[in-house]
């Protein structure tokens, strides 16, 4: 099936240039429509990005020696089992075949990753006055000298925005993407109460992070041994591991407590799968005593 | 078989007529090329090649008659084998004002004038902690690849060149801390980490991770410590490492606190500021990692360690 040249069965945001440093392998998310008749085919061509994604892919197979983490299975399952989120869809896709057949034998971890933040942008669509903003309206500080932008914090849901005089505003603080949603809503109600015509266009999720405890202590040096070309641990600058995921693409700081942070995802989903795959490899390097 | 050894050794090669296989020597007071085999002298006047003047090095001697300057360095420059012309001596390079006649010296080598300049404050830097020419030239080589990358060229080229030092060392097998590198550079330690991970990605290499053992012997010969206290020392640090008694705790840090302890255990007791101060630690961090190790004290001290303070009387903070 020639991925690259029929660009129109694909969903928006999923067509790859060729040249591109995105993987040709659609990535799976709850937006794929049904009966796209997609089956993850492997990586065709060979820029370094699929061949770290290979790497990464063949560790965690060596970790474990047992079938491949079903990546498109643990997605099934999760984006399914979403608690305070608004499922889009309530049955799994059918005609998702994966790449390696038969059952994982090993099961989830049992553990969901908790939303800790999300960052998100929206555009007002008008051009502001900061200054009367930060007069008129409740709980804004405004100090040009500083920066360029009315910080303004609202309770509930408990967020800071910043608010820009080109219009464009940048909420964080939110738990979860409809909080955010809700919040940059109430923003934007503010300034238009305040007299601006404000409109609600382009409101983009750009970044979430999470945490979660796998509950036992690692051992960061053995993770780093092993998993060079991803890890960076450097006790002198900074007491966590840095783990940089190829697909999906997301840091994670591991911590020889056995937490877990995880950050740069754009949908819930790659937090969760992130997870899912880092969890059998943070297994291998349990600290024994 | 005669003619493919001919066309790959093409250059004209001396050899003695009658005995091709010969290898000539050289007689270099006569300078001639001599067949050990039949006594024919095969090439003469070859070109000596030792130098033109024996020079002794003795105060206020007149002007070096040598006149080959420096040896090159072809690794490290762009090996330009350009001519530059010296400033004149005597009085007819000076037009009438003073000022000299021939000025142009400004643009020797601009391609790399940035590169000779950061070798110059890496050899500065080197220096003031005394570290030894592999290591120097070790770093040298990896700003040449850095700099060729041009991955890092918005970075100020003293971040690039603390940064090459301290991977220098760390490849070596003969770490500096990040404190250390800042101590010699004007470079904040946030900017030369950041440089770091930079190189370490665009070079596509990787170091080894820092064990306490690697500072003992330089923390312990700055304080004044005898062999036997570093030894100690050393045989704490690793023994609390694999107890896993200091979880999460920078091998600095575990490194100090056990300098610390064996320091108190022996005849030299050392101050927590002052192990604080070389190691470059904070002296409540030392003290953190002193608590985490009190407890087992007795199982870290090495077998044959000569108390003068025993192990119940240490300090405890």
């Amino acid at each position: 099936m020639e991925q690259n040249n029929s660009l129109t069965p694909f969903p928006q945001g999923l067509a790859s240039p060729p040249g591109a440093m995105t993987p040709v392998m659609p990535i799976f998310s709850p937006t794929m429509r049904y009966n796209t008749g997609l089956t993850p085919q492997p990586v065709q061509n060979t820029n370094s990005l699929s061949l770290l994604e290979e790497q990464q892919r063949q560790q965690q197979q060596q970790q474990q020696q047992q079938a491949t983490p079903q990546l498109y299975h643990s997605q099934v399952s999760t984006t399914t089992a979403l608690p305070g989120n608004t499922p889009v869809h309530t049955t799994p896709l059918t005609p998702m075949t994966p790449i390696t057949p038969a059952t994982p034998a090993s099961e989830s971890s049992g553990i969901l990753p908790q939303l800790q933040n999300i960052v998100s942008t929206v555009n007002l669509g008008c051009k502001l006055d900061l200054k009367t903003i930060a007069l008129r309206a409740r709980n804004a500080e405004y100090n040009p000298k500083r920066f360029a932008a009315v910080i303004m914090r609202i309770r509930e849901p408990r967020t800071t925005a910043l608010i820009f005089s080109s219009g464009k505003m940048v909420c964080t603080g939110a738990k979860s993407e409809v909080q955010s949603r809700l919040a940059a809503r109430k923003y934007a109600r503010v300034v238009q109460k305040l007299g601006f015509p404000a409109k609600f266009l382009d409101f983009k999720i750009q970044n979430m992070v999470g945490s979660c405890d796998v509950k036992f202590p690692i051992r960061l040096e053995g993770l780093v041994l092993t998993h060079q070309q991803f890890s960076s641990y450097e006790p002198e600058l900074f007491p966590g591991l840095i783990y940089r995921m190829i697909k999906p693409r997301i840091v994670l700081l591991i911590f020889v407590s056995g937490k877990v942070v995880l950050t740069g995802a754009k949908v819930r989903a790659e937090i969760y799968e992130a997870f899912e795959n880092i969890y059998p490899i943070l297994k291998g390097f349990r600290k024994t005593t | 078989i005669l003619k493919t050894s001919r066309q790959i050794n093409s250059l004209p090669k001396v050899q003695c007529p009658n005995h091709p296989d010969a290898i000539l020597v050289e007689d270099y007071r006569a300078g001639d090329m001599i067949c050990p085999e039949c006594g024919l002298v095969v090439g003469d006047r070859v070109i000596d090649v030792g130098s033109e003047w024996r020079t002794f090095t003795n105060e206020k001697a007149t002007n070096d008659p040598s006149r080959v300057g420096d040896a090159q360095n072809p690794l490290l420059n762009g090996g330009d084998l350009s001519t530059m012309i010296s400033k004149g001596t005597g009085a007819a390079s000076f037009d009438e004002f003073g000022n000299s006649k021939y000025q142009n010296r400004r643009t020797m080598s601009s391609a790399d004038r940035a590169m000779l300049n950061a070798f110059k404050e890496i050899t500065t830097m080197s220096d003031r902690i005394n570290l030894p020419r592999n290591i120097i030239d070790r770093t040298n080589n990896l700003f040449k690849q850095v700099y060729e990358q041009k991955s890092l060229k918005g970075r100020s080229n003293d971040a690039i060149a603390s940064a090459c030092l301290y991977i220098a060392c760390r490849q070596e097998g003969v770490p500096r801390t990040f404190k250390e590198i800042c101590a010699v550079s004007r470079i904040s330690k946030k900017e030369i980490g950041r440089c770091f991970k930079l190189i370490l990605k665009a070079l596509e290499t990787s170091v080894d991770l820092i064990t306490t053992g690697d500072f003992m012997s330089r923390f312990c010969s700055n304080l004044g410590l005898p062999k036997q206290v570093q030894m100690a020392a050393t045989y704490i640090a690793r023994k609390a490492v694999e107890l896993d008694l200091v979880p999460g705790r920078s091998p600095i840090s575990v490194a100090a606190a056990a300098i610390y302890m064996a320091s108190q255990a022996s005849a030299e007791k050392k101050t927590q500021k002052e192990i604080g101060d070389i190691a470059g630690v904070a002296d409540v961090t030392i003290r953190q990692s002193y608590r985490l190790i009190y407890p087992r004290a007795a199982d870290l001290f090495p077998p044959d360690f000569k108390f003068d303070t025993p192990v119940d009387k240490l300090p405890q903070l």
